[in-house]
């Protein structure tokens, strides 16, 4: 069965992206703000939740042997094996994007 | 005080526009606000239980976007986060986290609702409203002078029963707000 978060919402498939370098919440945050171009701007809330919910799934988890404040957090290999679905699911839309309307009809 | 959470953040914001910063909520529902130049705005998120490490996250997050913790409690309580308004005046951003939010505000309506109906089971059970014997048989000014006397107790009893009314509404409101947002 498909799982329930695929497929991505915009905010969990941001968040997946930029966890591929160790960041910590308000980090990924702004680095989503650019990674978007100013689109995405993510909330405290959504945000927080959308790290308990990856994290619960263990798509994400905290990098061990960091002594900061701030909990920092890397993407995992199921994290990365999502990806790896999600880009072919995506892959597959664009073809349909550039396939002619003659090709439709087969 | 506010039974209501969506109606509560709706009345403070408004209370903010004037010019106001709320600096204490207590616990019986009694609001500190001191005056300000710069515009704020308050907003409320509902959580259980969050162990300590989620607690210390949950907070860090928060503030770093710039809000500041004015009340709640990790033991299932609702939070009161404020900042000053800028561009980004929402704790959520993206249409799941509200519904998530609305079905937690659901919830906790309907725990506290099914408590109240637990506390009026116990003390329904093995008496009436009115308690005097034989009340209802009296007569003329007795009955009414017996009557009067009893009623405030009567209504001191009945709070659970408006409890559970109450609690029932915000259960509606919330799940009004959840099954828009669920079928657009």
């Amino acid at each position: 069965m498909k799982h329930k978060l695929l497929p991505l919402s915009e905010t969990m498939h941001y968040i997946l992206l930029a966890l591929r370098e160790p960041l910590h919440g308000y980090a990924i945050m702004q680095k989503i703000e650019k990674m978007s171009k100013g689109t995405v701007i993510l909330a405290a809330g959504t945000l927080y939740g959308a790290i308990e919910n990856l994290s619960k799934h263990g798509w994400i988890e905290p990098v061990s042997g960091e002594t900061g404040r701030r909990k920092v957090y890397k993407i995992t290999e199921d994290g990365l094996t999502i990806l790896k679905i999600e880009h072919q699911r995506l892959l597959h839309i664009l073809s349909l994007y550039e396939m002619s309307e003659s090709d439709e009809e087969i | 005080m506010f039974l209501n959470i969506l109606k509560e953040e709706q009345w403070l914001n408004e209370h903010l526009q004037k010019g106001y910063q709320c600096t204490n909520v207590s616990g019986v529902g009694l609001y500190t606000f001191k005056r300000t130049d710069k515009a704020h705005i308050i907003r409320l998120d509902y959580q259980d239980y969050l162990s300590a490490d989620k607690y210390k996250e949950y907070k860090m997050i928060y503030e770093d976007f710039g809000w500041t913790h004015i009340r709640g409690s990790r033991l299932g309580s609702i939070h009161y986060w404020q900042k000053t308004a800028d561009s980004q005046n929402e704790i959520f951003s993206d249409r799941q986290s509200f519904v998530h939010y609305y079905k937690r505000l659901m919830n906790y309506s309907l725990s506290l609702a099914f408590t109240f109906l637990i506390i009026s089971y116990m003390i329904y059970e093995d008496s009436s409203l009115y308690q005097t014997q034989g009340l209802w048989d009296m007569e003329g000014s007795l009955f009414w002078k017996a009557f009067l006397f009893e009623t405030p107790f009567a209504i001191f009893k009945a709070i659970p029963l408006f409890m559970i009314l109450f609690f029932g509404i915000n259960y509606y409101h919330a799940y009004r707000q959840y099954s828009t947002l669920k079928e657009k």
